[in-house]
């Protein structure tokens, strides 16, 4: 479904990505490990092109993403993204901050995107604060809104980028059962993450990324339990 | 020191005159400054452009009318550029609202450039994640948020303006500084117009003060309306 082709990117001088090939299918959960500036979140951000990529490419169901022809909006509507930093609209309320993309880039109904935001907001358990302001909510709050958000586009694909590591140690939990619902019932996820239980748990592929490449990659039980690489090694017996 | 024997009587004789100035000074200031938000606006975003053949016009239209004296551009546009384009004068007052327009969105440009790169820039991230157009997303998300940290310095811009219509009076424009020069040139007398003429500005800009007040106060940290706000409700929700 997401085929990566010899991916790179730079910031100047920096190369941060240095030639990634990967391809996930449909229904996947993928996580992405890896210690800070490894380009984890990079990678991420380069599938729905909120960085510009350098050389190689990006295909979503065999559309080119990174093609000068391609509508990049309309690859978004069926990309989904969560933050580390929420980036909840502060000036909207809870139901606007969920509506206002299905209405204005959709043409949505304005009272079947409202059915459409409450029925999400009842899915992350927060039904009770539509009508809150996000500046009211606790971070996990703010992020389970965010994710309500992002799905309200009926994306087929979600990227998570480190969703938890802002958050109080309290509030991880809720978040990552919200995370762990979508991953039942089907959605294909890539899940940038420092929680390596819920990659253990949940990932059917983990991704190891050091220094702008892909040092390793298989299923948790390869990745976690015997790692090839000395890098992911040294890497797993700090965090683990 | 021989202190005049003030007449105020002189200065109510021309009512008329001061009230008239008032009403144009105040019209001056009000057409210059709405055209001055419309083209700040648009210029302000041009400074933001990526694309060179927009941005460096902006920048030099920014940069000319930031750096040269009002008086002089109020000049040059009332006896030079006008005349050339239409092949005579449309009168003061146009000359005069062009003039405080023109340079009013100069200054604006800067305020409202850098209220909108105040913005975080996840908000513009998170909205186009969603699918949104640039130009929606700036209309929906950043600029409602932006437009609230540009009130004080907008506000600022508009008491700036107020002031400085009254050098519309060399080109003839008889607004309210115009009203005490006549008032002074009939009488040879200089208290009493001039001091009638500060007071009356300073009458105008208090009122501004106080309606800026107001906004910045509608707009102020919160976006909760006050009745509803609580500070905060942590922990999971039923």
């Amino acid at each position: 479904m997401i085929k990566i082709e010899g991916l790179h990117k730079s910031f100047g001088e920096l190369e941060v990505l240095k030639g990634i090939d990967y391809e996930i299918n449909e229904k996947e959960i993928i996580c992405v490990i890896g210690p800070s500036g490894s380009g984890k979140s990079t990678f991420l951000r380069c599938i729905n092109m909120l960085e510009e990529i350098t050389a190689g490419s990006v295909f979503i169901d065999g559309v080119k993403v990174n093609d000068p022809k391609t509508n990049i909006n309309d690859i978004r509507k069926d990309v989904g993204m969560v933050f580390q930093q929420f980036n909840l609209f502060p000036h909207m309320k809870v139901l606007d901050n969920i509506t206002v993309s299905p209405r204005k880039v959709k043409n949505m109904d304005a009272k079947e995107a409202e059915i459409l935001a409450r029925q999400l907001l009842e899915k992350v358990g927060l039904a009770d604060k539509a009508n809150a302001y996000p500046e009211q909510l606790s971070g996990g709050q703010m992020q389970r809104v965010a994710i309500a958000r992002a799905l309200a586009m009926k994306p087929r694909v979600m990227l998570f980028d480190e969703p938890t590591s802002a958050l109080d140690p309290e509030m991880v939990k809720e978040v990552l059962d919200v995370m762990k619902q979508l991953a039942y019932e089907g959605m294909t996820m890539v899940v940038v993450t420092h929680e390596m239980g819920f990659a253990r748990e949940m990932c059917d592929r983990v991704l190891f990324m050091d220094q702008g490449l892909l040092m390793e990659e298989g299923t948790p039980a390869q990745i976690f339990n015997h790692p090839n690489h000395e890098r992911t090694k040294a890497f797993l017996s700090k965090v683990l | 020191m021989d202190f005049p024997n003030i007449r105020f009587d002189m200065i109510w004789e021309y009512k008329e005159l001061f009230l008239h100035g008032l009403w144009v000074t105040l019209s001056l200031t009000a057409l210059g400054y709405l055209g001055g938000i419309i083209l700040g606006l648009i210029l302000g975003m041009g400074k933001l452009s990526k694309r060179k053949w927009i941005f460096y016009p902006c920048k030099y239209y920014v940069d000319f009318f930031r750096g040269t004296p009002l008086l002089v551009q109020i000049l040059l546009i009332h006896t030079a550029l006008i005349p050339t384009i239409f092949g005579h004068s449309l009168g003061y007052f146009v000359s005069g609202v062009t003039a405080l327009m023109l340079n009013c969105g100069a200054y604006n440009a800067e305020i409202i450039r850098a209220g909108i790169q105040s913005i975080e820039k996840g908000q513009m991230e998170a909205a186009r994640s969603l699918g949104m157009p640039h130009s929606l997303a700036m209309k929906t998300i950043i600029l409602p948020q932006a437009f609230r940290r540009m009130v004080p310095p907008l506000g600022n811009e508009l008491i700036a303006l107020l002031k400085d219509s009254s050098l519309v009076t060399v080109i003839a424009a008889n607004d309210l500084l115009y009203a005490g020069k006549v008032v002074s040139g009939a009488y040879f007398r200089f208290w009493e117009p001039y001091i009638t003429v500060a007071i009356l500005y300073l009458l105008l800009t208090f009122i501004c003060t106080k309606i800026i007040a107001y906004v910045e106060n509608r707009f102020s940290n919160s976006y909760v309306p006050s009745s509803r706000r609580k500070i905060f409700s942590f922990g999971r929700s039923a």
